[in-house]
């Protein structure tokens, strides 16, 4: 790839769920373009560590693995002063890190609600919280959450994982309005079904391509997902806050 | 420049008021200081004391004077 195809050359990024999925694919990307990144897990493995490697020779780039725990207040705290002892600018934080949870609202267990709402909101909201301060210094930010389709659709069985996305894309809204003049703007992704560890959690009959599934349903790759996120992380989206974008291959 | 000389020039500069205004100074006492303002003077100050303040005293920080009793509690000697 030139050089002047890279988009996020010279930008730093913190990305959240970085071992698998989704956020692995943006950990990619996001490198194939110049960026420096701060690849977030739960925890740090020998493969984990040897795949950073390699990204960062391959593509002559920064990765800091960082390592704790959405739902845990105190770690989320740890982690945000570990990016900042960088010194480093921060100018694209992904809040990606997330559970899956499919169950009957009647059959969802307040325990497995809070346990949802804690990694897929209340986590990413304390580490936003946080990581915009180091954003508001130099008046320059972009913050994209990774939501989903069930937070809008209102799909059978998501009560409590489409919920804890429908809250992330509200927060998206209001702190577009919030940090605008703090020259920060924040956008949220909806995947549609993607393939990824969460599929496990869904019902066979929904699963595009099973038999009993809708025709036009279509699973996601996880890069797919990546490339919106790269056009959100770059300039090219300079002047877009505040929206949410589904990236769905068109799922009715 | 000694820390309580940064921590005044901050407010002197970011809320744009005369150093006899300091000591009465309060989080919406003046039009510079509102939301946005107090949002600002948070990371200038984390910036310049190499802190990151917990939410709570982010709330707290309700005036001038409370400031320094808070930021003590982060090691900054004012």
């Amino acid at each position: 790839m030139a050089s002047g195809c890279k988009l996020l050359t010279g930008k730093t990024a913190v990305i959240t769920g970085c071992n698998r999925g989704i956020g692995k694919a943006i950990l990619e990307l996001f490198a194939s373009h110049g960026a420096s990144i701060f690849a977030c897990v739960r925890r740090e493995d020998a493969g984990f560590s040897e795949f950073t490697s390699r990204l960062a020779e391959t593509w002559a780039v920064k990765i800091v693995p960082i390592c704790f725990d959405m739902a845990k207040p105190d770690e989320i705290k740890s982690a945000a002063k570990q990016i900042a002892a960088f010194k480093k600018p921060v100018d694209v934080l992904v809040n990606n890190a997330g559970i899956g949870y499919s169950a009957l609202f009647q059959m969802t267990p307040a325990n497995n609600l809070k346990e949802v709402f804690e990694v897929n909101f209340f986590g990413p909201f304390l580490f936003t919280q946080y990581l915009v301060k180091l954003m508001a210094r130099r008046k320059s930010g972009n913050i994209i959450n990774i939501a989903s389709t069930a937070a809008i659709d209102g799909n059978a069985g998501k009560a409590a994982y489409g919920a804890s996305k429908a809250a992330l894309i509200c927060f998206t809204s209001v702190i577009s309005s919030e940090l605008a003049s703090s020259g920060i703007r924040a956008n949220a992704i909806a995947p549609g079904m993607t393939d990824t560890d969460i599929l496990v959690c869904l019902p066979e009959e929904v699963i595009p391509g099973n038999s009993q599934a809708g025709g036009t349903r279509k699973i996601m790759k996880p890069s797919e997902i990546a490339e919106t996120a790269l056009f959100l992380a770059s300039d090219l989206s300079a002047n877009i806050s505040g929206q949410v974008i589904r990236v769905d291959g068109g799922l009715l | 420049m000694t820390n309580a000389e940064k921590y005044r020039e901050t407010f002197i500069t970011l809320f744009g008021v005369t150093k006899n205004e300091l000591q009465k100074l309060e989080y919406q006492g003046v039009d510079t200081w509102d939301s946005v303002g107090h949002m600002s003077l948070v990371a200038r100050l984390e910036e310049t004391f190499d802190i990151m303040m917990e939410t709570d005293d982010i709330i707290e920080f309700s005036s001038f004077l409370k400031g320094i009793e808070i930021l003590r509690k982060y090691g900054v000697r004012l």
